[in-house]
């Protein structure tokens, strides 16, 4: 058996494999299926201070190997979460990470003073590019991304700060430096990729909302060049997503020098996928000979 | 709710754009109930979502689904053949449920909404309880499920939108013509949108107050609840999710 364990930022993760943001809401379904305490984490449907009723509908789209959703960030709203979710995930022993997400600085500021002590980690949403005001405005230039996650490092005291970073933007590596510079303790990426799905029959986007965040299995190979280059570029830990669905994906992030892995299309396709992420690289590893994560975490070697 | 791999039996046409697949369960499900919708992989590794597809007719070993063929997925899923293995997520949704004492129950689907409603036909068969069935399609070619359809039933309309088969009108049109003689206990309905809208408007506009349960449609994420993908409004101003509070809703606490 492989050491799996990892520790980001103080929150000590039983294995790498965490449910990403809006794809697992706050577990309870999937616990239905199979014990969620199993995983090393779960970044929670992303929160805002009020609840929110999010895009109109149809939400999904599909592409070759990908899909498109644009939900718009519908959640009960904070209060609700720490009331009624807190005390299940507590139970269940498995790091929590509460993704929050607002339309100023002050909702930030706000939410991550409510949130500050009550869970692992706060995962801070600043590239969702579903809603209109908010969101991606943050996320895309290099200095408002400091100024937004300046403005939540500012208001916790005891949790460490994630800054989940856009790809939709100029440079990643860039954006990264920023966060880090504003007082990220981490960050995480990628968050999904703009893009349409046209219905040509109807001659209109498939999707409500015209565009959604592309993400699963085909977004890969973007998702691994991305982390790769923010790993090069800071010295906080990484943690990486993007169309992992098996062991050996997340083991391709790894190596590209993440500390733990998100996974969050892979489980509309197989709602067992983590589970059998977590024992797939267990397996892995043991016919590899690698003992514990540190051993392959950023060991890749470019090409002459 | 339990993910399966699940064998193909058959997936054969059975009226023009729709296919019949029946899938083999390697062990025994609870929960399986007319209403209720399982979420089966299209089987190619390119299309991640699962098709989300209402139960047709289960036994205790195999469950039988009817789906359009409409898209790039259900195309591609028209391809597995008898011995092909899928995944499946199941049983999904809440379902119809029948009261004692609803002994005259009204069955109102459209196009593909006309599979929810056989399995209530084939579940509460022999309960003693009267079905009537308005069942309409688009045309000649896409009428399908007769014999299932009349033989459980006590009164069927079959009707469709051209006259092709049938007469020429809808299915909402057909039950409001023989709501007098049918006067249903309860309304159970399964349709596209407008359909569901017009049986809506109707029994307002007569002031029918019968209960009336419509399942909705609705592309789905995760399928078990989790994503928020697939919502409805209620009449409330809340949104409830298809895939988990529904698929099956009351008329009156749904937007339709």
């Amino acid at each position: 058996m492989a050491d799996l364990r990892v520790n980001i930022c103080g929150a000590a993760f039983k294995n790498p494999v965490i449910a990403a943001s809006g794809t697992f809401g706050f577990g309870r379904e999937f616990d239905e299926i199979y014990d969620i305490g199993v995983l090393g984490g779960i970044s929670t449907k992303g929160l805002t201070l009020e609840p929110r009723l999010g895009n109109p509908t149809p939400r999904i789209a599909e592409g070759y190997g990908v899909i498109l959703n644009a939900v718009g960030l519908q959640n009960p709203g904070v209060e609700a979460f720490v009331r009624e979710d807190m005390p299940f995930l507590r139970k269940k022993g498995t790091v929590i990470i509460a993704n929050v997400a607002g339309r100023t600085l002050d909702d930030y500021a706000a939410i991550c003073a409510r949130l500050d002590g009550l869970v692992d980690l706060i995962e801070l949403n600043i590239s969702c590019p579903n809603v209109k005001c908010g969101g991606m405005a943050f996320g895309i230039r290099p200095e408002s991304v400091k100024e937004v996650t300046r403005a939540a490092k500012s208001a916790l005291a005891a949790t460490p700060l994630i800054v989940k970073l856009s790809p939709n933007v100029e440079s990643i590596a860039v954006n990264a430096l920023a966060a880090q510079e504003g007082g990220a303790d981490c960050v995480s990426l990628i968050n999904t990729l703009t893009g349409m799905v046209i219905d040509i029959e109807r001659r209109k986007p498939l999707i409500a909302n015209n565009t959604g965040g592309v993400s699963g299995a085909g977004i890969r190979p973007i998702a691994v060049r991305m982390v790769f280059e923010v790993c090069r570029a800071v010295a906080i830990p990484v943690i990486g997503m993007g169309g992992i669905a098996c062991a050996e994906d997340a083991v391709e992030f790894i190596m590209a020098g993440a500390s733990a892995v998100q996974v969050g299309t892979a489980n509309f396709t197989d709602t067992l996928a983590m589970p059998k992420i977590i024992q797939g690289l267990n397996t892995w590893m043991d016919a590899h000979g690698v003992k514990n994560l540190e051993e392959i975490r950023g060991c890749l070697t470019l090409n002459g | 709710m339990k993910e399966l791999h699940v064998k193909v039996l058959e997936n054969v046409p059975v009226a023009a754009g729709v296919n019949r697949l029946t899938f083999s369960l390697p062990e025994a499900v609870e929960g399986l109930r007319c209403g209720r919708f399982v979420n089966l992989s299209v089987g190619d590794g390119a299309h991640l979502l699962r098709r989300p597809i209402a139960i047709c007719e289960h036994i205790e070993s195999s469950v039988t689904v009817c789906y359009q063929i409409k898209g790039a997925g259900t195309r591609s899923l028209a391809e597995r053949k008898a011995g092909d293995v899928l995944t499946c997520v199941l049983p999904l949704g809440n379902g119809f449920v029948l009261k004692e004492e609803e002994r005259r129950v009204a069955l109102v689907g459209g196009g593909v909404g006309i599979f929810p409603m056989i399995s209530v036909l084939k579940e509460y068969g022999g309960s003693g309880k009267k079905f009537f069935s308005y069942m309409g399609f688009r045309t000649r070619s896409a009428v399908c499920c007769e014999e299932a359809i009349r033989g459980g039933s006590e009164c069927a309309a079959l009707v469709t939108d051209d006259g092709s088969y049938g007469e020429k009108m809808n299915a909402v049109e057909a039950f409001f013509a023989d709501y007098e003689s049918a006067k249903p206990d309860v309304i159970l309905s399964c349709g596209p949108l407008p359909m569901l809208r017009a049986l809506k408007a109707g029994l307002a506009a007569r002031g029918i107050q019968t209960p009336c349960y419509v399942s909705l449609e609705e592309r789905m994420g995760c399928g078990v609840g989790a994503c928020l993908v697939c919502v409805c409004s209620l009449a409330n101003g809340e949104h409830a999710r298809v895939c988990k509070d529904g698929p099956v809703f009351s008329i009156g606490e749904v937007e339709l």
